[in-house]
């Protein structure tokens, strides 16, 4: 039985060339990370500093999320509590409604992501554009993220400039953005030059931001002393999404609370250099009050936040802060791409957070570990992925879904462990046959074969061997 | 029961071990010289520029010097001369059009380049819209780290403020460097003393 | 000191002569090494597959047959490691012989402390840190973090005359085994070992050497199934070359 994900890497796996690739660019991004924590001596304590900070918000949040309200309120700002995705959505329509909002400009949202924000906005007659230009490439292409970060880098630059041709922003705003930067002979038409895309790009997106009625971002952090929302981007989108519109919505997990400054100064440090292998995004940006003649609204979303908080093997995925490290550092992600996972988050955060939110459909991702625990070491806050990982697999007997040949295999191998002579004899015809017998791994032919051949039994073992004194 | 109370209870039911907020006492990186340091890094991996300026320069030369093509200037800063006001636009959409922003940081930080930019205008759409920046900081308000920068910054009245480090940038197709994504494509910083 | 020699039941079918390797560099070092019969398996391949609960009784039985020595060494870091990270937990209670269970490169490296061996190696060899050891056992600094960079596997080799001892790129990323991993996700696996043995290859290296057979097996079925020349050995059997 062949999980979704294996059927998936399999897939993914046929094209060599196109692995190569995924590998070396998140590999680069794993590198980036790595100068710039061995430039930094107090790197180590940081990351301890984070681990230790988001111990304590979590296992104070209540009383973090009841300051930052009232501090937010303090500042004018609009605060609601949704418990649920469905009570998110209409949270969101009603404060559209009362603006008359027709178009949206949306800086990257994870949270929107598992909400599924733009399909209710959309349903709902509104305009929704994603203005990270990785997102509206997707979006655009009517394909989801494969990575949390760097969501469209699976992406060729031949089909950015396919669709952003299908699209007719080339037709628009082509001309314009080759200016002064295409080489001598080359068309604008067919360019996919990645300088004159995202020319292409920005102008296409500057109309969009001049015409939005509403702005809407995530939060990396919401500081519960001052009321902050903090936004991280590189391409200062946030900032146009909410320095344009009359009308900025924040969505933000309940979880991205923090205490303070103090705080807030340990994560700066610590989020660009895990996510992009930089000291620090472009902007940091603090929203603290609408800006004048504007209203700011900001959505504290449960969605089974609160829930996780009471699992005693999986509370401290709440320490995330959606760096991506975990992605890039895992070889298995890097081998079989974002769209293997059946959840929209991948890699080892993604496989923990899809069982948390569904077992049924996420236990296929529980298969894409070697456990070799390189994301525990690069977690900027000390999540413990890999165990987390190890305990969904005792788990998955207990809902049905373990596999069956790994279950044979596995009380085979009970039987034989717990009975040294069993073993011992067990041992004593391996060589007879010469392939790899049950008791050790049971493994299908087919399935060890398609990359390995067969591993050779000794003549004797060294039990035996041992046993006829020739161990001296 | 609302949601707010219902999600408060759930949280703090579901506690079991509580921690304490850590002693973050431990050495932090500090530069011998953080001036020299925060040039280095703003014009190397931030990829902007940094004109050192003296007292007795002419600003609006400078900025000539900085963007010699530039036709539209805004900026509300006395003294500098500005086509646009952020200040007396009337919608943030005016502001699209500039080519130069001219704005002022107020502590600068060496390890990566940022500058905390507070608004200190009606429309901040000035220090986005804008093609390029000038950013305009103060020699005496560079520190070595981010926990610095952060004991430092103040807000005023209109709530915002912004970590600056650099041009807006992307790498989202194929991992390609390119600056000038949604924000200003530009940025020279104005050192004075 | 007496010692407990752990022989996991991979070693034990497959590859003989690292425990053979093991007990008798042991030995050269002056210890009392005994090797309790009734011994089977660390409980890993059950534990990795989901099924920790089917190695219950199989941890008790590694409890009363290793508990009384001062040390259980075993030629592979991951099974060491799973002893010692794993044992208590699976039974839900502190386990003695667990405690006092160390890979063989640790022992030296960190109890007998070495300062020469007998041995000599005249080869070029590429050093694969693998995962467990690395990042369970402290075996070498983990490439991820900010530490001051060891490697113990490393310097004992280094003891050995003749010796030249190289690391490939990436020195510590996953080979791509990991148990049942390589079962259940075929083609990644294989991906992975491909990818390592070439880096392993490009060092140069006659041999492909580190502390876990299981590792060195996935690679050795890899490098057989594409006609790769490199050979493999245990670090057991470099360390106790010429014994």
């Amino acid at each position: 039985m062949s999980t979704k994900h294996s059927i998936a890497a399999e897939k993914f796996n046929q094209d060599s060339g196109r692995v190569t690739r995924h590998d070396q660019t998140f590999w680069s991004v794993r590198s980036k990370r790595d100068g710039l924590a061995y430039q930094l001596e107090e790197w180590e304590q940081l990351r301890e500093s984070a681990n230790l900070i988001k111990k304590h918000t979590i296992t104070h949040l209540a009383d973090y999320l009841e300051q930052f309200e009232t501090n937010a309120k303090k500042n004018g700002v609009h605060v609601h509590w949704a418990k649920d995705a469905d009570e998110y959505n209409d949270i969101v329509m009603e404060i559209m409604r009362q603006h008359n909002v027709k178009k949206v400009v949306k800086s990257k949202s994870m949270l929107t992501e598992e909400c599924h924000l733009n399909d209710n906005l959309i349903k709902h007659g509104i305009d929704v554009v994603e203005t990270d230009l990785g997102e509206r490439i997707l979006q655009l292409m009517e394909i989801p993220p494969s990575h949390i970060v760097m969501p469209a880098i699976h992406v060729t630059r031949e089909e950015v400039a396919a669709c952003f041709r299908e699209k007719g922003i080339i037709e628009k705003h082509g001309a314009h953005a080759a200016e002064g930067l295409l080489k001598e002979g080359e068309d604008w038409r067919t360019s996919s030059d990645p300088t004159y895309l995202t020319r292409a790009a920005r102008y296409h997106l500057r109309d969009n931001f001049m015409e939005a009625d509403c702005g809407m971002t995530g939060g990396n952090f919401g500081i519960a002393e001052t009321g902050d929302i903090v936004v991280c981007t590189n391409e200062g989108n946030a900032d146009m999404s909410t320095s344009i519109p009359k009308l900025h919505i924040v969505s933000i997990g309940l979880e991205k609370i923090i205490p303070n400054y103090k705080a807030m100064g340990v994560f700066q440090r610590l989020l660009a250099r895990h996510g992009t292998g930089q000291a620090t995004t472009v902007y940091t940006s603090h929203f603290r009050k609408a800006r004048p003649g504007a209203e700011m609204h900001i959505i504290l979303v449960d969605n089974g936040r609160s829930s996780i908080l009471g699992n005693i093997e999986h509370w401290q995925t709440l320490k995330c802060m959606r760096c991506g490290a975990c992605m890039n550092t895992c070889p298995v992600y890097r081998r079989s791409g974002g769209y293997s996972y059946t959840y929209f988050i991948p890699g080892p955060i993604g496989i923990n957070l899809g069982m948390l939110k569904d077992k049924e459909a996420n236990y296929h991702n529980c298969s894409a570990c070697s456990l070799c625990m390189s994301c525990d070491n690069v977690c900027p806050v000390k999540v413990d992925l890999s165990t987390q990982i190890y305990k969904w697999r005792q788990e998955l007997d207990s809902m049905g879904h373990a596999d069956p040949l790994k279950k044979m295999t596995s009380a085979g191998m009970q039987t034989l462990f717990e009975h040294p002579s069993l073993y011992t004899t067990a041992l004593k015809f391996a060589p007879l046959a010469n392939h790899v017998p049950a008791f050790m791994t049971n493994i299908k032919a087919n399935t060890w074969c398609y990359g390995h051949t067969m591993p050779e039994f000794a003549k004797e073992s060294f039990h035996t061997l041992w046993k006829k004194g020739k161990v001296k | 029961m609302s949601s707010r109370e219902e999600i408060l209870n759930r949280l703090r039911g579901n506690v079991r071990e509580t921690y304490d907020f850590p002693d973050l006492g431990f050495k932090k990186l500090e530069f011998a010289d953080p001036v020299a340091q925060y040039i280095e890094t703003t014009t190397t991996t931030a990829g902007a520029r940094v004109f050192e300026i003296k007292p007795t320069d002419d600003i609006n030369a400078k900025i000539r010097e900085a963007y010699p093509d530039a036709r539209i200037i805004a900026s509300n800063i006395p003294g500098v001369l500005a086509d646009l006001n952020p200040d007396t636009v009337e919608r943030a959409q005016d502001l699209e059009v500039v080519d130069v922003g001219v704005i002022k940081g107020e502590v600068a930080c060496a390890e990566n380049g940022c500058v905390w930019v507070p608004q200190t205008m009606k429309e901040k759409a000035i220090c986005f819209a804008s093609e390029t920046l000038v950013l305009i900081v103060s020699r005496k308000n560079i520190v070595s780290n981010m926990h610095e920068a952060y004991e430092r910054i103040k807000f005023n009245d209109y709530g915002f403020g912004t970590f600056i480090s650099g041009p807006s940038k992307t790498a989202d197709i194929e991992q390609s460097l390119v600056y000038g994504a949604q924000a200003a494509r530009g940025l020279t910083v104005f050192l004075t003393d | 000191m007496k010692i407990g020699l752990f022989v996991p039941c991979y070693v034990d079918a497959l590859y003989p002569e690292v425990g053979v390797a093991a007990y008798k560099l042991l030995c050269s070092l002056g210890l009392d090494v005994e090797y309790p019969e009734k011994q089977t398996c660390c409980g890993q391949p059950m534990g990795n597959a989901g099924f920790q609960n089917k190695a219950e009784k199989l941890v008790e039985n590694y409890d009363e047959l290793f508990r009384g020595y001062d040390y259980v060494v075993a030629p592979s870091a991951s099974c060491a490691a799973y002893v010692r990270f794993f044992h208590d937990g699976i039974v839900g209670h502190e386990c003695e012989a667990a405690k006092r269970t160390m890979d063989l490169v640790e022992f030296l490296h960190d109890v007998i402390k070495p300062t020469s061996l007998k041995a000599k190696f005249p080869h070029k060899v590429s050093l694969h840190n693998s995962c467990h050891g690395v990042r369970e056992l402290g075996l070498s600094s983990p490439s991820e973090r900010n530490v001051p960079r060891f490697n113990k596997i490393k310097d004992l080799l280094q003891l050995v005359e003749g010796i030249t001892v190289m690391e490939p790129e990436r020195p510590d990323e996953c080979c791509g085994f990991g148990g049942m991993f390589s079962v259940e996700e075929p083609a990644v696996s294989t991906r992975m070992g491909k990818d390592k043995l070439r880096r392993h290859m490009a060092t140069g290296a006659e041999y492909i050497t580190g502390p876990d057979s299981s590792c060195l097996m996935h690679l050795q079925g890899i490098a057989k199934k594409n006609g790769e020349p490199i050979k493999f050995i245990h670090v057991a059997q470099i360390l106790a070359a010429g014994l």
